[in-house]
Parts: structure tokens; sequence; C-alpha cells
């Protein structure tokens, strides 16, 4: 056992073909050679790693792994052995024995570029920048040549916090360099700039400033280097300059909010001083006037001018918008809704237009025809006149006013709809009917909003944002099929598993995540599962590929072969690599291009094909069973794989952290359910589950069936157990919390659930006073559709109440939202 | 709505709005080499008015476009390409579209001194015609017989960005009267530029390390966050 297997010259060759066929993703050639090695020498380790790395290509992972592990017992020293090793586990995503595989392969053969440029690349996944400067410096030394090495190696002494070291090493690159570069060298101009950001982030604005202007005749990023003047001049208090520098880009893009605030800071102005609005409005009036075509000058004030200047303002911006008939009108507007002050003002100015009669309105000449119709493909609509603009436009508005939750009143909203509708804009414009699917929708009628999508959807077929919207408002209705076929009008024919399948290829993720969430209402926890599985998936794709991207070369190179199968001569990488990887990327897209190409020519096969000529594989697992029963095996060890990431990436996440408390408290990991609990609190104090889960925790801890260890006893008394014991039992705390939250149909949900979890079986009593306790929030004014539809679950899932109790919370409920499917 | 350049971390939520406007669509990778060969050439227009339900909302992209440098131009002409362009439904007609492709447009001239900047556009969209030819100044060169999926023709068109030299000339002028105004300033902001600082003394920086602008890290590395940006799902 050793890796002196020596191949003879044939051989040689041959393995040399098995890599380039890996390279070039022919892999059934690529199998077809290794086999015929391995007939002459069967127990041939490096060729059995090759033969492992194909299969895992081609997703045969297990069987990858396998002969991996009898090619690692046939050759434990071989160095290309160890790389796919930990190349199969990258795969999987276990980058810790990922890297332990690769350091090992790198001990063996510590001169490998590639090995070390795949370690690098686990590290920075891995968040271990320590080992990542590590290996940097390690590349460095090996290829000083190389720009992209000094670069590199810059970028890992920033992420490690040693910004003066990121300068230097960029600096004595600079110095190094014999010639200088050309105008047009892209690499120069870009390393240039970032050696800029890095004097910039080590705070020295002076001589950020002095550097960015000695480059700025010869860096290609125009925009970037006003932009970073501009700050500078800006941070360095040098104003009057500043001024010039905002000035200068807001004549190029006056479109863009950071140059506003530069500007603003600049001048010295603050919006929240009341004696700056005066000049602050002179200031955005001189950018609108100059074009007729800008928003954000117009549209800004409205958001610091207050009671009669915004009055006046919103007035003037209104009028001019619904005039010219922008559709985007409202939802540019619905972010002052926060004050109920400015809400209240931009209602009462439109419902005063409405009684004006369409003259006045600050003087009717005609409008462009189409003015407000965005009639994509349509040769068939009729121009109308600017009142019939005009009148389209404020029902439109009001329609959307009464919509928004904020300012939700349903049958009004459906009053101003229904008279937009009647204007009759043009045959294909839906704008209006799509308002009135969502109007049903928020009343809870979810049939009939599918149903109204879909009319509307009709209006326009050749337009897939409407397409879309349609399929949406199916899932919401529990139209699976239905929702895929609509989708399926504009996926590629050719793509395998149908419109789903190419909907998953796509990477379509709101689609998936809805299919999931509508299968789990219906309780199929199998199909859920895997919609939810398959965003999962989506995520790490997309971080793959971004990693990918970094290093391209690497994974498909399978590049230790460069010293093992003498493949690729120690050759070029650095800047090349990022060719390489930009080559890559530009060969998929063209494949991907040229599909679609052939399938225009209708030469394309029904099943997509990949380069070898293999049918890509039908899913042997379409319902989810599979997937469900080996989650089913330890659920509560797999739900962990989903909140873990979760709780790391967004701990700042509310809904993370309660999902992590679940999980917690059901796996009797107390310490991290109180981290979760602890969490929420520090979010929102005011949070239904901050009580709910609080107590759930104390109930666990007094029922404990051993004592915590003595360390998690301290932590959970010092920040627990000694503030709630303040609180009374958790009975009394539980009723207490309930008189004073009993407007709020969460916070009763909350008490709800506690009560029953101090009850398990509860009596008669206990379930009468729930389903009373929750039956009273449906009188609350402040209680939603949404929170009522939880309220049903709640007391048939946690208060199992009895038929009666269910249907006198129905028919109440159903008084209040008539139309809403779930009270039927 | 606020128009600024694509980062990285915008690309999933791109590609979400390419593929609800339109039937050509393209995996994440595609805008990464877009993002990280020609990051000075893609634009979005993203709704800043919502308002944030956790720290991590991803932004609202309302539109797009994405565009490219020719690389082996056949004519050997350097020319800017526009893969794609779309705006969401909700957002259509407030010159969105006309803005990105005006941005994209001129870094194409200033970065990669793109002589034309070329598209295909089918030959029913009424709207996409309407705002390259008569709102930017495109010209149909020709038609391409099927050149979409569908079946349907493609009219390939492109038009000049000389338009850009001139107004490079004024800026550059303008520029050159600025420098003056500057240095008579200068003697008398150099005091104030002391008492200053504490503008420039920002405290809580955040570690995030904006790198390699071009070499393909973009915001992968940034210390605390996920890597790949959180992704809401649409609203309405
Ligand atoms: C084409 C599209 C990008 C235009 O976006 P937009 O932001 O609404 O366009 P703008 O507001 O910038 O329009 C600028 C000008 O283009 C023209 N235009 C835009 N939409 C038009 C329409 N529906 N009908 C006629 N002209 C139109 C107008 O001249 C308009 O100026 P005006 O509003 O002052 O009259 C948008 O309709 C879209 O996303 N469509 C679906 C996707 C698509 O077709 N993309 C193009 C693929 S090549």
């Amino acid at each position: 056992m050793s890796n002196t297997q020596v191949l003879q010259s044939k051989e040689q060759t041959l393995f040399r073909h098995v890599v380039q066929n890996y390279e070039s993703k022919q892999y059934k050639k690529g199998l077809k050679a290794a086999e015929q090695i391995l007939r002459k020498y069967p127990n041939h380790g490096d060729t059995q790693a090759m033969k492992a790395l194909i299969l895992s290509s081609q997703g045969k992972s297990e069987e990858a792994f396998e002969l991996c592990k009898v090619a690692l017992k046939n050759a434990m020293k071989s160095q290309v052995c160890w790389h796919v090793y930990g190349l199969l586990y990258r795969g999987q995503r276990n980058y810790e024995e990922a890297l332990k595989a690769y350091r090992f392969a790198l001990r063996l053969d510590p001169e490998s570029t590639q090995i070390q440029r795949d370690l690098a690349m686990l590290q920075v996944q891995m968040r271990d920048y320590d080992g990542y400067l590590q290996s940097r410096r390690t590349m460095l030394q090996a290829r000083p040549q190389n720009r992209q090495n000094w670069t590199a190696l810059a970028i890992a002494l920033q992420m490690s916090g040693d910004l003066a070291g990121a300068e230097d090493v960029l600096q004595k690159y600079e110095e190094s360099m014999r010639q200088t570069p050309s105008r047009g060298d892209m690499e120069h101009a870009e390393a240039v700039l970032y050696k800029n950001t890095i004097i910039a982030e080590r705070g020295e604005m002076e001589r950020a400033l002095e550097h960015v202007d000695s480059v700025a005749k010869m860096a290609l990023d125009k925009t970037a280097v006003m932009e970073m003047r501009a700050q500078y001049l800006l941070a360095l208090g040098r104003k009057e300059e500043a001024v010039e520098a905002y000035t200068k880009l807001l004549r190029r893009n006056a479109e863009h909010r950071e140059y506003y605030e530069g500007l603003e800071k600049a001048m010295g102005l603050d919006r929240s001083k009341t004696e700056d609005h005066q000049k602050l409005g002179e200031m955005y009036h001189s950018w609108g006037v100059q074009s007729d075509r800008v928003d954000a000058p117009r549209r800004l004030p409205l958001d610091f001018k207050t009671s009669d200047a915004f009055r006046q303002h919103a007035d003037k911006y209104l009028r001019r918008m619904l005039k010219k008939g922008v559709p985007s009108t409202f939802a540019n507007l619905k972010q002052l809704y926060s004050d109920p002050e400015k809400k209240e003002t931009i209602r009462e100015l439109v419902e005063g237009y409405i009684s004006e009669q369409p003259h006045t309105n600050g003087g009717a000449e005609r409008s462009e025809p189409n003015g407000s119709a965005d009639d994509s493909h349509s040769t068939t609509s009729k121009p109308h006149d600017s009142a019939t603009t005009w009148e389209l436009s404020l029902n439109y508005f009001l329609a959307q006013h009464y919509d928004y939750h904020l300012s939700r009143d349903l049958a009004k909203a459906r009053k101003y709809i229904d008279r937009a509708i009647e204007l009759k804009p043009s045959e294909t414009d839906y704008t209006y009917h799509m308002t009135r699917a969502r109007v049903l929708k928020h009343a809870g009628n979810v049939a009939e909003a599918s149903k109204a999508m879909n009319e509307a959807r009709e209006m326009d077929l050749k337009d897939r944002y409407i397409n879309t919207k349609c399929a949406k408002y199916q899932l919401r209705n529990n139209q699976h099929d239905d929702a895929v076929a609509t989708m399926g009008l504009f996926t590629r024919k050719e793509a395998v598993g149908g419109p789903l399948g190419d909907l998953l290829d796509m990477q379509c993720v709101w689609f998936i995540t809805e299919d999931g969430e509508a299968y789990l209402r219906q309780g199929n926890l199998g199909l859920a599962l895997k919609r939810f599985k398959a965003v999962f998936d989506v995520f790490g794709t997309w971080e793959d590929d971004q990693f990918d991207f970094h290093s391209f070369s690497l994974r498909k190179g399978m590049p230790l072969l460069a010293k093992g199968g003498g493949v690729n001569g120690e050759g070029a990488e650095g800047a090349a690599e990022r060719k390489k990887a930009a080559k890559k990327a530009k060969r998929e897209a063209e494949k991907a291009e040229a599909e679609r190409k052939a399938a225009a020519a209708k030469k394309a096969s029904p099943a997509k094909k990949n380069e070898d000529g293999e049918v890509k594989k039908e899913d042997a697992d379409p319902l989810g069973a599979e997937l469900l029963k080996a989650a089913g095996e330890s659920p509560l060890e797999e739900a962990m794989k989903w909140v873990g990431p979760l709780l790391e990436m967004s701990p700042r996440n509310v809904e993370g952290q309660i999902a992590g408390f679940e999980v917690y408290i059901r796996r009797k990991k107390y310490l991290p359910a109180l981290k979760c609990l602890l969490a929420i609190s520090s979010i929102d104090p005011e949070h239904p589950k901050c009580h709910e889960q609080g107590c759930r925790l104390r109930l666990a801890l007094e029922k404990l069936d051993e004592p915590l260890p003595e360390k998690a006893r301290q932590v959970v008394d010092s920040k627990f157990l000694r503030i709630t014991a303040s609180k009374g039992s958790i009975e009394e705390e539980n009723e207490e919390y309930l008189a004073k939250h009993k407007a709020s149909a969460l916070h009763v949900q909350g008490v709800v659930r506690v009560r029953h979890a101090l009850h398990p079986d509860g009596s008669g009593e206990v379930k009468e006073k729930s389903a009373k306790d929750l039956q009273h929030t449906l009188d609350s004014g402040s209680t939603t559709l949404v929170q009522a539809e939880e309220g049903l679950l709640v007391l048939s899932e946690v208060v199992e109440a009895d038929g009666k109790a269910k249907e006198a919370y129905v028919a109440k409920a159903r008084e209040r939202w008539p139309e809403a499917t779930v009270f039927q | 709505m606020d128009i600024r350049v694509l980062r990285p971390s915008d690309i999933p939520h791109v590609q979400q709005t390419n593929i609800t406007n339109l039937p050509e669509n393209y995996f994440c990778k595609y805008y990464l080499y877009h993002a990280l060969s020609w990051p000075q050439l893609s634009y979005v227009a993203v709704d800043v008015s919502r308002p944030k339900k956790t720290p991590y909302d991803a932004p609202k992209i309302v539109g797009y476009v994405l565009a490219k440098m020719e690389e082996d131009p056949a004519d050997g002409v350097q020319h800017g390409h526009i893969t794609s362009l779309s705006v969401m439904r909700t957002h259509r007609r407030l010159g969105l579209a006309e803005k990105l492709m005006r941005q994209s447009q001129r870094a194409m001239f200033e970065t990669y001194g793109a002589v034309y900047v070329s598209l295909h556009v089918r030959v029913s969209n009424i709207a996409a015609l309407a705002l390259y030819r008569d709102t930017l100044g495109f010209k149909v060169g020709g038609t391409e017989a099927k050149y979409y999926a569908d079946g349907e023709d493609a009219f390939s068109m492109r038009m000049d960005l000389d338009y850009l030299r001139n107004e490079a000339l004024d800026e550059e002028s303008d520029e050159e009267d600025g420098v003056e105004k500057d240095e008579g300033g200068e003697v008398g902001s150099a005091g104030k530029a002391g008492d200053g600082v504490d503008g420039a003394r920002k405290k809580e920086r955040k570690r995030k390390v904006r790198v390699g602008r071009q070499l393909g890290v973009g915001e992968l590395v940034e210390r605390n966050e996920s890597s790949v940006p959180e992704l809401t799902n649409g609203t309405a």
C-alpha cells in the first residue's frame, strides 16, 4: 500500500485523459478511461479517486465516497486521493472534514498550489481568517511574481483587521512594478482604488483624498472616484468642496439618495431641525426644476416636511403624479403612512380631488395617450383624455389607500377599484383588475381572489408579471396544478420535469416557497419539506457559486493533478485565475444561450441532456415521502440543521429565534433555549413570545427530570429565574399578563398556550375559559384576519376545544370577515 | 426609488425580478459573471421606501439593467451589450428603465471606452421598442429570425455613444472652473479642516470588508453576516 504505484506510459496517458475528461465534464468518457486503467491496475488509488470524483459529479455521492475510501486504502500517501476526499466532503458541505483532508493532502505535497488554493477558499468560507491569512502568505511566497497573490494577501490582512499591513502589501507591489501600467489596465486601475479604500478605512481621510486625487486621471471607474472624493471631503469637513462634489454626482444621477444625503450634510442642513426646512426645501426645489423626468427631489421633501408645509407639498406632488397617471404613486408614498398625520392628510387631499370638478385639476390639458396605462404589448388600447386619466388615478389611488393595512377599509377599497374598472382603461391594462384581486385576498376570500387574478392574467397573455401574480394567488388557494400550468406558459418547454423542473432549475425561490407553504397548510408534510429543502439548497448553491467564482479553476480543475497526473503545467494562476473564472462562467452562459437557441430552432430533444448525452434523471422521490421518512427518524436533530444556520446568520431575526426556542426546548437544551428567549426580548421586549416562551421555559425548569449541571444552573439562575421569581407562580404570572394584554389577539393566544402547557389535559373549565378568552379577541378592533386565523388554530390544536366552541368562534369571526374562506 | 450600481448582494433579488418579468432567465452564476467582470455596468432601481422588518431585509429591487462588454467583438470595435432589462409592472412608466439605461451607457463609455451599445428586443415589444428608439435613440440594425425560444424574431438594435464624449468635454471644462474655485477657497478652509475632524472619525466602523472590487470576493467575505443575502419573497 503506497502511492508508488507507477503506471506504464500508456496508462499514464489514459490517466491524463481521465483528468481532462473530468475537467471538461465528459464524464462518460472519463469513466471509460478510468475503467480501462483499473482493468490493468485494479488497485490504482489515484485512478479510483478520479473515478470517485467523476461519480460525485454525476450525483452519485455515496458510491463516490465508498470508492474514495477504497482508493485511500490503496494509496494512503497519495495527495490525489486525499485531495479528492476533501473535495467530496466539500461537496457535501462538511467543511470540517474537508479541511482535514486538504491539510493531509498538503502535508503530502506541500508545493501544490492547487491544494493550497482549495484550502484557502475553504478557510474563507469557514470564516477562518487567520488560517486564510497564513495560506495567502504561503501562496505569495511561492509565487511573488503574480499580482493577484499580493492583492489576495492584502485582502486577507484586511479581513483579519490589519489594515496597515494590507496597505503595506499593496504598496510594496506597486513599488516593485518595473514599468508603469498602461492606461486601460483594468486590474491595475482596480487595485489602485482598492488601496484607496484601505487608506480610507484606516480613517486617514486626508491621505485618502490626496491619493484619490493623484490617481483620478488614470482611474477607469469615474463614478467610484467621484464618490470617494465626495465622501472624503465631507468627512474632512471641507464643506464647500463637498457641496461641489455631490452636485457633480447628482448631475450624473439625480435619483440616488446617498448623493442627496451627502449634499445635505455638506450644506450643513439637518432634517430634524425645523429651521433648516426652508433651505432644504429650496435645495430640493432647485434639483426638481432641472428636469421634468426626475422624481427623487420632488418626493424626498415629503419625508421631512410637516403640517402645513407637508400638506402643500403633498398637494403639488399628488396632483402632478395623478395627472400624469403614474401607477406607482401609492407605492411611492405609503412609507409616509407610519406617520398618522401624514396618512390623514394624504387621504383628505385625494378624497378632496374626487369632489372637485374634473376641470379644476390643476389645469387639465390633453395628456399623452396611454398616460396611465402600461400596455406593454398592446396596440388596441384607446388613448384616453386627461379627465379620464385623472379620475382613474384618483380611484386607483384610493383603492390602494383603503387596501393598505395601515388604512384598511376593504368595502371602500372595493368601491374605488370597481369604479376604476368601470372607467374601462383599456382592454389589456390589467392593473385595476389585479388590485381588485388583491382586495379580495385581503378580505380572506382566497378562491375569489385567485379567480379574479386569473381574469386579470387573461387580459394580457404575453405579460409574465401578471402570469406570476396569478400563479401566486392560485397557490394561496392551494391550486397546485393550476399554478404549475400557469407558470408553464412561460417556462422553457424542453425542461426536464416540466414547468416545476424548470422553476427549480432557474432557482425561482418565491414559487418553491409558496408551493411548500401551501402543502404545509394542507398538512402534506412530505411535499412541504421537499419544497423547503429545495429552497434551502438554492441558498447553498448561491453560496457555492460565489466561492466557485473566486476559485473556478480550482474546482473544475482538480488542480492538484498538476503534479500528481502531470496534466497542467505549474502554470500561470493569479490573474489568469480570474480570467478563467470569467471564461468558465461565460462558457456556461453561452451554453445556456445555445440551448435556448437550439430550442428555438426546434432541434432540441425533449429531455435535457448534458454534454455526455446522459439524460437527466427523473426525480426518484417526487412526493417527498422518502425525505420525510428520513427526517422523521430524528426530527429534532434534522430541525437543528435548518434552525442552526438561521440563528448563526441572522441572529436579529425574531422569527428565527422563536423557531430556535421551539426546537431547543423540545430537545431539553435549556441554555440555548434561554439564549433564544433573551434574544427575542432584546429584539422586541413587547413580543408576545417573550411571555409565552418564558413561562414555558420556567415550567420546564420546574419539572426537570434531573438537575442541571452546576454551571448551567448558575447561568439560568442569574439570567432568568432570579427575574421571574418576583412574578409569583407561573399561573399567576400568566393571568396577570392576560389582564394587561386583553386587547391583543397574539398576546391572548400566548396566554392560552401557557395555560394549556400548565394543564396539559385541561378540564372542561379550563377549556371553556380559553375558548372565551380567544373569542374575546375577535371584538378587538386591532385584530387582523391572519391573527384570527391563528386563534382558530390555537383553539383547535392547543385547547382542543369541542365542536361547539369552535363553531361559536367561527360564527363570530364570520360576522367580521364574512368572505374569509377559512371561516366558511 | 433609488437608482444605483448593482452590488453582488443584490443578485438573488435581481434574479427573482427577472424571472417575474421575463421569460429569458439565467442562473445566479451568469449574474455573478456580469457583476464581477464589469462591476460598473449593471444598475438597479430599489424601492427604498419600504419599512424595514428585520435588519436583514432584502433590498426591494423593482428594476434592473444587466449589461456587459462584448469580449471579442466581431467588428473589432469596443462595445457594450444589454443582456437584460426589466421593471416591475407596479413601477413602470416612472422613467426607471430610461434612467437605468443611461447610467449603464455612461459607464460603458467611461470605463471601457465603448463606442456603441447593442441589444436585442422582441419585434412585438412595443414598450421596449418605444423606450429604445424614441426615448434613448437606438436604431434598428436588422432582424434575427427566431431569436427567442418561442420562435419570435428579434430586432437587433444599437446606439452610438458619441454623445457622451461631448458630455465629458462639458464636464471637464466645468471641472477646470471648479479647480480654480477650489484653490481660491483653500486657505480659508484649511483652518476648518482641523476642527472638522469629528466627521472624519466615524466611530462605529462596520467590519464589512469591501474588497477586491473586481476580484470576485465581493460581499462574500463580510465578517459577521451571511454571505448569501436574505431573501424575502413576494409580498402582494
Ligand atoms: C420595457 C420596460 C423595461 C420599460 O420600463 P419603464 O421603466 O416603464 O420605462 P420608462 O418609464 O423609463 O419609459 C421611458 C419611455 O419609454 C417609452 N415607453 C415605456 N413604456 C411604454 C409603453 N408601455 N408604451 C409606449 N411607450 C412606452 C415611453 O416613451 C417612455 O417615456 P414616457 O413615459 O415619458 O412616455 C418595461 O415595460 C418592462 O419591464 N417590460 C417587461 C420586460 C421587457 O420587455 N424588457 C425589455 C426586454 S428587451
